[in-house]
């Protein structure tokens, strides 16, 4: 740690005042990302006097909307739409669109788009996808009709009702859903891979590839057994993605709001070091420069290794849980984004227009094999020479991220005259990238980056010509490398806080001794990514571990459960 | 001074002029504005040469179950009508030629079908089921009903259409037919495979595609609607809007034509009146609304042109530009002739005291429903019209009203309208708004040689004239035909019912205050049912804006937002 210049001052000699070295809370939640600012939300709201403690110098974690292109050009560097917005209880219990909030959830949701121009497109509206499938096979098109009809009824009954309830130990959960078909063909998924799924019900190649792809890009292993019940849940959610209108940032300002206006608190730039622990209890927390804040609860939304092993430390965890931390598997891969300013949108050689306006188009593959083939290769530690992704122009559907115009005065004067008053856009291509490349992170990327950022350009030339040119004014590429060092509990730039295999999934996330955000060390919470149900911003950590505090300490609850988790709760765990 | 009514309502169409009637009926001031020099939208007749009425849009009665005959007394207004001996009838290549016959005449289906399926026919008691109260029942709880408010927490089996029809069907209705497709209920219950292909393009043109899941049901009622009354409106179906329309001004609704609404006037959040624009007698004239402005327009022209964005939500804004507009989007030939199709094979079951008044042709396979289905909304495009493409591509639908309404025709003449093929929705078309018209002649000639295959006497002299509508002709004369779709926005599970055109739209009202929608894009779509106002008049009794006199009924299933009851059937 670097020295700093600290003079030898008694109290009271400064000439202004400032935060206290020491401060009390009823709750201080460590980490202010979606989840961490949704409990936040929920106590502060409770009359809980709250306080979330922010490394960064912003808020929001995940919901990150900056300018890494240039002034004026924002990119939504994690978190770009939102999944779960439909299902979100936040939503429903609190009124954001007094902040301003608004979601943008358009019908033409997932593009394929294949090297021959043929192009085939996820909608919102299940029969527009329909008619797209029907391009390549009719028999497909009819049987993903009937399967979403049973997908459909799997997210809505049971998937997501038990994302914002606390897991359910294994047995017990099998023993709930053998009560209905839907939670039975919901096990029965659970025993396939998502390649075993795909293959069951789809003929033609190319709809494989793309459904295999929505279910997997979030990090689902393609030929693994055992959270087979999420594709239904990751297909459904695939064609429902909401774009936070502003940037996702956004949804960040709007807890924040709440959290504020309920009197609650948030400091940011103050890195939490530790955790206090008084007798086997969490009493506090202890920042970067000392000041310490003093908490009933604390309640962190950072991954195992930090929350384990780090702040509270060994001396104070089970060795159980400590083996549980050093063994945490971070997410199988990471991603490698190239970032565009552009004069215009890209525009595909496709046979299908509706393809241009797709919130997000998967490029590069032709064939399931090639794609498994590339996800085999990232996890393996490689990239290339074939690349492909998914690309999304924000800037279809929110202008506010390009503030600039064409002919307005700015840095590059070669706009054509015929777009002038035309909006610039920003837009990006997204591939699976592994965090060691060729081995190791730092040379591998060092190395590469550049070739990459170009090579990507290429392959996004191939299938949208006019990304080329004068077209793009400024390009940046971010590696796994850089997500580390932006959110350093996206570990090995693990955008989830950690892998999603059945060993740490459901109860099993981070820990079976960790149920509902509760730990072993009284006092102390979890609340992120990295504990059931998972990230994705999906908002189920938060909200769980909100429920679990204000019952601990004893407050009343200000919401009441969603329609449809009552319901799950009735049917299933009565 | 601004001029001021209770209610202001923009667009003229049918349903727009259905409401004025309610509205004036029911003691209000009430003005609508329409652009066209006539009212009524597509329930029009116009005569392209002397003595030749032909239906460039909608073509048969199906809302004989209407309450507002009753309510509004149309009868007093002029309405009349023709029943018909035979409504429906298909043909294959392979020479069957099957007379559905109607409920006016059972015998000459029941006959024409035992010659192609032997006893297996499925439609034994048909007749009695279309002219029983419980048909009745079951298309006034599925129409003539406002959906529920959309967060209503509601059990499939309990919806009242759901009840109505299994009181109707019994025990024949499996138990998953609320998740079925209409191809698949058929698959379940008909052998004969014209006859399930000609009920699914009966669907068709009825609404909701024999394909889209969940539609199993409300695409069978589409075509029960069309057997319900089973005839048209003597005259065709503008005689219709003109009892309508006689019945609002009977009232005193003032109609002011030729008078486009540039603007749904938003003063602090709520609709106030419209304003007029440049085609109008008085551009930039606001006529205002007291109690509330009815927008007869599409959804998508409401919100996004007439309100504007600037004062929508951009989430909502969005949802509005996706509401999806595949559908009915048709090609529409009328041809006069001299002599009627004689299609090959079974020419007794078409004679011309039983003819059907629509025929599809050719009925022969799923192979070319799907490959039409998959040109129109899949490539989106019009095939190639080279003779095997046509052949395998393409079929029609062929009415004929004038068996039954001599106002129709000439003496001496016949005349076949409309005839019509589904085409890509024009917005859709990867060729362009345009792609169809680029193609009009070849695809007329495309349609007359298919037709000509069926029935070999209609060529050369016997036909007179041709006259035709593409999709984009009918938007071009109807701009509330957006895309050329002639319901609007696509009745498929997605924009059906509660999700009509959006969830928070379903129930009429609409996030700027005083401003309801009563439009074909509203549940349940078009057809002319006069059911759209109907619906609309139950929410605006709720919001204490009008009070009907005794001839007011209800819908028994109305569940209003105050006690969210469901009534038992």
């Amino acid at each position: 740690m670097r020295e700093t210049f600290a003079p030898d001052l008694a109290p009271g000699e400064l000439p202004l005042e400032q935060f206290p070295d020491e401060s009390h809370f009823d709750v201080a939640v460590v980490g202010g990302g979606p989840n961490g600012l949704m409990t936040a939300a929920y106590l502060a709201r409770a009359g809980l006097s709250t306080v979330v403690v922010e490394r960064r110098h912003e808020i929001g974690g995940g919901l990150a909307t900056e300018e890494v292109l240039f002034p004026g050009y924002y990119s939504n560097v994690h978190a770009v739409y939102h999944m779960m917005t439909d299902y979100m209880p936040l939503f429903a219990d609190f009124d954001f669109a007094k902040h301003g909030l608004t979601f943008i959830k358009p019908n033409a949701q997932t593009a394929s788009v294949f090297a021959d121009g043929s192009s085939l497109l996820l909608c919102s509206q299940v029969e527009d996808t329909k008619d797209s499938i029907a391009k390549f096979s009719r028999k497909d098109a009819i049987s993903f009709g009937k399967v979403m009809r049973t997908w459909r009824r799997i997210v809505d009954e049971v998937v997501a009702p038990a994302t914002y309830l606390p897991p359910v130990p294994p047995l017990d959960m099998i023993e709930a859903f053998e009560r209905t078909e839907t939670g039975r063909e919901a096990l029965r998924l659970t025993e396939m891979s998502p390649v075993e799924i795909v293959d069951e019900i789809f003929t033609d190649d190319r709809v494989k590839m793309t459904i295999l792809y929505a279910a997997c890009m979030w990090g689902l292993d393609p030929t693994d057994t055992g959270l087979g019940f999420m594709v239904p849940l990751l297909v459904d959610r695939a064609v429902n993605k909401g774009i936070c209108f502003g940037g996702s940032h956004k949804l960040a300002g709007a807890l924040s709001r709440e959290i504020h206006a309920a009197g609650g608190l948030i400091v940011d730039n103050a890195e939490v070091t530790g955790v206090i622990v008084e007798d086997g209890h969490a009493a506090g927390i202890e920042m970067f420069d000392g000041r310490r804040i003093m908490a009933k609860a604390v309640v962190s939304s950072l991954d195992p290794q930090t929350n384990f092993l780090r702040l509270i430390g060994r001396d104070h965890v089970d060795a159980d849980l400590v083996s549980t931390a050093e063994d945490w598997e971070w997410d199988k891969w990471s991603f490698f984004t190239v970032s565009l300013a552009l004069t215009e949108a890209p525009r595909y050689r496709a046979d299908d227009p509706w393809v241009d306006k797709a919130v997000m188009t998967v490029l590069g593959f032709d064939s399931t094999d090639e794609l498994l083939a590339h996800w085999a290769a990232v996890a393996d530690g490689r990239l290339g020479p074939r690349l492909g992704g998914h690309a999304t122009c924000e800037t279809l559907y929110d202008p506010t991220l390009a503030r600039m115009r064409s002919g307005s005065p700015h840095p590059w004067a070669e706009d054509p005259p015929e777009r002038a008053g035309a909006r610039h856009h920003v837009a990006f291509l997204q591939m699976h990238a592994p965090y060691d490349l060729d081995g190791d992170a730092q040379t591998g990327w060092k190395q590469r980056q550049e070739e990459l950022v170009d090579a990507t350009v290429e392959t996004w030339a191939r299938y949208a010509p006019n990304i080329a040119g004068a077209t793009i004014l400024r390009r940046t590429g971010e590696t796994p490398l850089d997500i580390e060092r932006r959110l350093p509990n996206m570990v090995r730039g693990s955008i989830k806080h950690g892998d999603y295999n059945p060993l740490q999934m459901g109860t099993f996330r981070p820990s079976d001794l960790c149920v509902a955000g509760r730990t072993p060390i009284e006092g102390f919470y979890l609340c992120g990514a990295s504990t059931y149900p998972g990230g994705l911003v999906i908002g189920g950590p938060g909200y769980i571990a909100a429920n679990t505090v204000a019952e601990d300490l004893g407050v009343e609850k200000w919401w009441s459960p969603p329609r449809h988790v009552a319901r799950f709760a009735e049917t299933y765990l009565s | 001074m601004d001029e001021r009514f209770d209610f202001v309502i923009a667009g003229g169409g049918h349903n727009g002029s259905t409401l004025a009637a309610y509205l004036a009926k029911s003691g209000a001031s009430v003005c609508v504005v329409e652009a066209r020099p006539e009212c009524a939208g597509g329930q029009e007749n116009t005569e392209p040469s002397p003595g030749f009425r032909i239906d460039p849009h909608a073509t048969y009665l199906y809302g004989g179950a209407a309450p507002a005959f009753e309510q509004l007394e149309l009868a007093r207004y002029g309405f009349r009508f023709v029943p018909y001996r035979s409504i429906f009838g298909f043909v294959t290549s392979a020479g069957a030629a099957v007379n559905m016959g109607s409920r006016w005449d059972q015998s000459i289906g029941e006959e024409s079908l035992r010659a192609v399926m032997g006893d297996q026919t499925p439609f034994q008691g048909l007749g009695q089921l279309l002219q029983g109260e419980a048909l009745r029942d079951f298309l006034r709880s599925m129409f003539w009903t406002a959906p529920y408010p959309a967060d209503m927490d509601i059990e499939p089996s309990e919806v009242p259409w759901v009840q109505c029809l299994k009181k109707m069907f019994g025990d024949i209705l499996p138990d998953n037919a609320l998740d079925m497709s209409l191809v698949e209920l058929l698959d379940m219950t008909v052998d004969y495979e014209p006859l399930k292909v000609a009920q699914s393009m009966a669907a068709w043109y009825c609404g909701a595609h024999p394909t889209w899941d969940g539609q199993a049901l409300p695409s069978l009622a589409g075509s029960l609607l069309m057997g319900y009354t089973a005839g048209s409106p003597r005259g065709g179906m503008h005689a219709y809007a003109h009892s309508i329309i006689r019945c609002a001004l009977a009232h005193g609704a003032r109609i002011i034509t030729n008078s486009e609404v540039e603007e749904i006037v938003v003063e602090n959040g709520r609709a106030v009146g419209v304003r007029l624009g440049e085609a109008s007698a008085t551009p930039g004239r606001v006529i205002r609304a007291d109690k509330a402005v009815i927008s007869g327009v599409d959804v998508s022209q409401t919100f996004l042109s007439l309100v504007g964005r600037r004062h929508l939500d951009v989430g909502f804004a969005q949802r509005v530009s996706d509401v999806n507009f595949k559908g009915g989007s048709l090609y529409v030939a009328s041809v006069a002739c001299r002599e009627l199709p004689r299609y090959h094979g079974n020419p007794e079951f078409f004679r011309d005291e039983v003819y059907p008044s629509c025929v599809v042709w050719p009925a022969d396979s799923y192979e070319n429903l799907y490959a039409q289905t998959e040109d129109v909304y899949s490539r989106k495009k019009v095939p190639e019209l080279s003779p095997e493409i046509c052949r395998e591509h393409l079929s029609m639908m062929v009415c004929t009203h004038d068996v039954y309404d001599e106002t129709r025709c000439p003496d001496g003449y016949r005349l076949l309208s409309p005839i019509y093929v589904q085409l890509p929705p024009t917005h859709y078309d990867v060729d362009g708004p345009e792609g169809a018209n680029k193609v009009k002649a070849e695809l007329t000639k495309a349609v007359l040689d298919l037709l000509a295959d069926g029935a070999p006497n209609m060529t050369g002299d016997n036909i007179v004239d041709v006259w035709v509508n593409t999709p984009y002709d009918s938007e071009f004369r109807n701009a509330g035909m957006v895309a050329g779709n002639w319901y609007g926005a696509r009745q498929s599970e997605d924009q059906w019912f509660s999700n009509r055109p959006l969830p928070e739209l379903a129930r009429y009202r609409t996030p700027i205050d005083g401003l309801y929608l009563c439009n074909h894009t509203s549940h349940p779509g078009g057809l002319c049912l006069m059911a759209v106002p109907y619906n609309l008049m139950h929410i605006l009794i709720e919001d204490d804006l009008v009070s009907p006199g005794p001839w007011w009924y209800p819908s028994p299933w109305h569940v209003t937002d105050a006690d969210r009851r469901l009534a038992e059937v």
